[in-house]
């Protein structure tokens, strides 16, 4: 349980423009856990969230400094396949992102990529991931519609099952329920939790009660900086720094 | 005397009065023109015009059947020139150059190149694949249609492809999809419904050009499906059948017209209800 998965160390991200969005940070990310990133707006929760499957390369002239090391392996060096990185390390957004295809077409999508092509190892596939996202009982006659006709929060348990077909082994949430009710929100938080079985963990979030009810882990981040990473019941319990304390009680941010 | 408001009054009406006789002026012209193609062009229309090939004056059932397939021949190769060119030129910019310098003065010299009178490009294009060749051709016409496609092409494939959501592309990026196939399988799907409009829009602009054609595949009075030589098109045999002293081309030219008008117009309607239907 208490394997090291990813490992941040010496962290520095600059954005084009020399934007120095993250500043030394080193911290663990431990297998089958969810690992919460906490922090007022602009702190670099989410910067340093697509650090984990560098989707910072796809604009030009971002820099990366230090180490992040996945499976004893620096992803953030130059030989690393970021496509075969990106498999292995899924991403769900803010916003659903359902592609313009059928609801099938969706989660097989990322299986036509890494090349299953056979009709009955996608069907089958298909069905493990939307059961996984706990979304099959609702789609499960309409396969063929087009994912728009979902509503907002059955869209987000989609482009979680799409990230879980391809079996990734991190899955990375980006505020993943803040576009969305209550009871969706409960039904992702609920799946998120069940699915740490199977892979590890990273979510950045707004709300603090989301953070304290998911992760078993929570880093706060203030201004670039990690300012404290431990146990998400310390953290918010009995926090070591006054900066951490003041904002998880809700005196800033 | 008028007070200040009643002053203002009347010059608001003559204002309003001078605009509705504007409108009305130019709405009175194009009803006319419409009216009579549709009138004329009705009168004229039998199954000979679409079966047969011109038979000398004088003589009964003559058609056009050589114009309308030739017509439809230089089109169609147009289209598969110049929608190809549009529609990667478009992605180029709106993708690979997104918010580089090149893809801005492109794009302006494309709006450039939208509004260059047709004319132009014929005479371009006879001097570049007519007079070389020594004679009249069909290819040479395609290609002149197909270079007045390709900015609208090029332009409407940008916009559309900036309309899709950005985050759509990071979405499959983050899947582990190359570029090309967040392009061609993500993107191109979001943004389908709107390449297509600009692409009929773009055969509507180009099946009523007469100019270019003039100078490259000029006219043929026989059935010709030979694109290495002159070929008919309804636009040419339209100019040339209404400057004739003949009654019967007179009245075909009416046809043609008709034809021509009724093309375009269903073109730009199904090109405008699909833009809807994306964006309802």
């Amino acid at each position: 349980m208490d394997q090291l998965k990813i490992e941040v160390k010496n962290l520095n991200f600059h954005y084009a423009g020399n934007v120095h969005a993250l500043k030394n940070i080193s911290l663990p990310v431990h297998e089958n856990s969810v690992t919460a990133l906490i922090g007022p707006s602009g702190c670099g929760k989410t910067t340093l969230l697509r650090c984990f499957n560098r989707m910072h390369d796809l604009y030009p002239k971002n820099r990366y400094e230090g180490e992040i090391v996945l499976d004893n392996v620096n992803i953030l060096s130059g030989d690393v396949d970021v496509i075969d990185l990106r498999s292995r390390v899924g991403m769900v957004f803010q916003k659903p992102t359902p592609f313009p295809m059928s609801i099938f077409d969706n989660i097989a999508y990322g299986l036509k990529l890494k090349g299953v092509t056979k009709r009955s190892d996608l069907s089958e596939k298909v069905e493990t991931a939307l059961r996984q996202s706990a979304l099959w009982n609702e789609v499960k006659d309409k396969l063929g519609a087009s994912a728009y006709e979902l509503s907002g929060g059955q869209q987000q348990r989609l482009v979680i099952a799409r990230a879980l077909a391809v079996k990734p082994e991190v899955l990375l949430f980006d505020e993943p329920t803040s576009a969305l009710d209550p009871i969706s929100t409960a039904k992702i938080e609920e799946l998120a939790i069940n699915l740490k079985e199977e892979v590890t963990i990273i979510i950045v979030t707004h709300n603090m009660q989301q953070a304290a009810r998911m992760s078993d882990w929570t880093g706060f981040l203030m201004l670039g900086e990690l300012i404290e990473f431990g146990k998400t019941d310390k953290i918010f319990t009995a926090p070591s720094e006054k900066l951490t304390e003041d904002y998880v009680t809700g005196r800033f941010g | 005397m008028m007070t200040r408001e009643q002053v203002r009054k009347t010059e608001g009406y003559i204002a309003l009065l001078l605009c509705t006789l504007a409108a009305l002026g130019g709405l009175f012209w194009l009803v006319f023109i419409l009216g009579d193609v549709l009138v004329n062009g009705i009168k004229a229309l039998s199954p000979a015009l679409f079966l047969n090939d011109p038979a000398p004056p004088g003589v009964e059932g003559g058609g056009l059947r050589n114009a309308f397939i030739g017509q439809l021949m230089i089109t169609v190769f147009a289209t598969l020139i110049g929608v190809p060119v549009g529609v990667l030129g478009g992605t180029f910019l709106a993708e690979y150059a997104r918010g580089r310098r090149i893809a801005r003065v492109i794009s302006v010299l494309s709006d450039i190149m939208v509004s260059v009178p047709s004319i132009v490009i014929g005479t371009f294009i006879y001097a570049v694949l007519v007079k070389p060749v020594g004679h009249f051709n069909g290819w040479a016409g395609a290609v002149a249609l197909a270079i007045i496609m390709i900015p609208v092409v090029l332009r409407t494939t940008e916009n559309m492809l900036a309309l899709v959501p950005w985050t759509l592309r990071e979405a499959a990026f983050a899947l582990g999809a190359p570029y090309y196939k967040v392009i061609t399988q993500v993107v191109y799907r979001g943004a389908a419904a709107g390449i297509l409009t600009g692409v009929l829009l773009s055969i509507a602009r180009v099946a009523g050009e007469t100019a270019p054609l003039l100078f490259t595949s000029f006219n043929n009075s026989f059935f010709s499906l030979n694109m290495k030589g002159p070929i008919a098109s309804l636009t040419v045999t339209i100019f040339q059948y209404a400057m004739g002293p003949y009654d019967d081309w007179h009245a075909q030219a009416w046809a043609a017209a008709f034809i021509i008008t009724v093309f375009i117009l269903i073109l730009t309607i199904v090109g405008r209800a699909l833009i809807k239907w994306r964006y309802r």
